[in-house]
């Protein structure tokens, strides 16, 4: 608590306090970051499951670097908006619910790239992917969807 | 105005603005619909500008069913939503804009549809008009969607 309240205080969450604007403004790139990374992730995973077979995997999978991107732009404004509200949003239960889901994805990732990494020249180029491959896509999905219900529930608990 | 005051006195439209989960479960599935919105039309628009061109310009149609269903999760949870407070959002500017670009984003599609999908080039690239259709569109979208934010911070 002494850290959440110690983060309010510093002059980044002064600085954004003082202007009404920065906050929209964080929350709108959020929302950017937000249509780049789950926008790109559910083309990814949907035609893993067999959605849009016009489109070759290979390059489906190149992808990647929109999420990327897109975590990457909402780790930084979300940490700009989390050091504004750290004791508000610190002790939120949908703010952890958020968290725990984005690791949980996070470890459904990683998996997914050991098992593109040891079994893809098997079925990337056939097209056809494997069962298990297509269980971490659909949890990728649901994990991701999790992960934006429980952050508009921040506002709301 | 009339209709507007009507629309918002609705059973449907109290339940919508009073039940606690009713408007942040409306916002996520709006979040959701343009997720699937953005992301496969910026696919299929950044496609056409040349980007990826592994990925077989005609095949970017495959996406089109994704976008129409984010399109219709949209229309449905953004007209519940515009039903909960239909005069603070009618007379908000900025939902008036976001209505306005969401309009000339239909018109850009109908026309960028018919240019790269039913009179599909040779050799497969896309022409400069519909490149020029297709940043257009991109902007168009990804305008709507920040109007759409800052509905909440603006007159």
């Amino acid at each position: 608590m002494d850290f959440l309240v110690w983060l309010e205080s510093t002059p980044i969450a002064a600085a954004i306090t003082t202007s009404v604007w920065m906050y929209a403004t964080f929350e709108t790139i959020h929302y950017i970051g937000l249509a780049m990374l789950v926008g790109s992730i559910m083309l990814i995973d949907l035609r893993l499951l067999g959605f849009a077979r016009s489109l070759p995997l290979p390059p489906m999978l190149g992808l990647l670097p929109w999420v990327w991107v897109g975590f990457l732009i909402n780790v930084v404004t979300g940490s700009l908006m989390f050091i504004y509200n750290a004791t508000s949003f610190g002790t939120n239960k949908a703010f952890w619910v958020k968290m725990t889901l984005m690791a949980l994805a996070g470890l459904n990732a990683l998996a997914f790239t050991v098992a593109v990494a040891r079994t893809g020249e098997r079925w990337l180029t056939a097209g056809e992917t494997p069962v298990a491959i297509k269980v971490v896509a659909t949890l990728s999905l649901v994990l991701w969807l999790g992960v934006m219900t429980a952050g508009r529930w921040m506002a709301y608990v | 105005m009339d209709f507007l005051a009507w629309l918002q006195s609705t059973a449907f439209a109290t339940a919508v603005a009073e039940t606690i989960w009713a408007y942040p479960l409306l916002e996520t599935m709006h979040a959701l619909g343009m997720a699937m919105l953005l992301g496969s039309l910026g696919l299929t628009n950044l496609r056409v500008l040349g980007f990826k061109p592994e990925l077989p310009l005609l095949g970017t149609q495959d996406l089109l069913p994704l976008a129409w269903l984010g399109f219709t999760i949209n229309a449905v949870s953004g007209l519940a939503l515009f039903a909960s407070d239909a005069i603070y959002f009618f007379s908000s500017y900025t939902f008036r804009i976001k209505i306005v670009l969401i309009a000339l984003a239909g018109i850009n599609a109908v026309l960028l549809s018919r240019k790269v999908f039913h009179e599909p080039p040779a050799g497969g690239g896309a022409d400069p008009v519909a490149k020029g259709l297709a940043a257009v569109s991109l902007v168009f979208w990804v305008g709507a969607a920040v109007a759409g934010r800052l509905i909440a911070y603006t007159p």
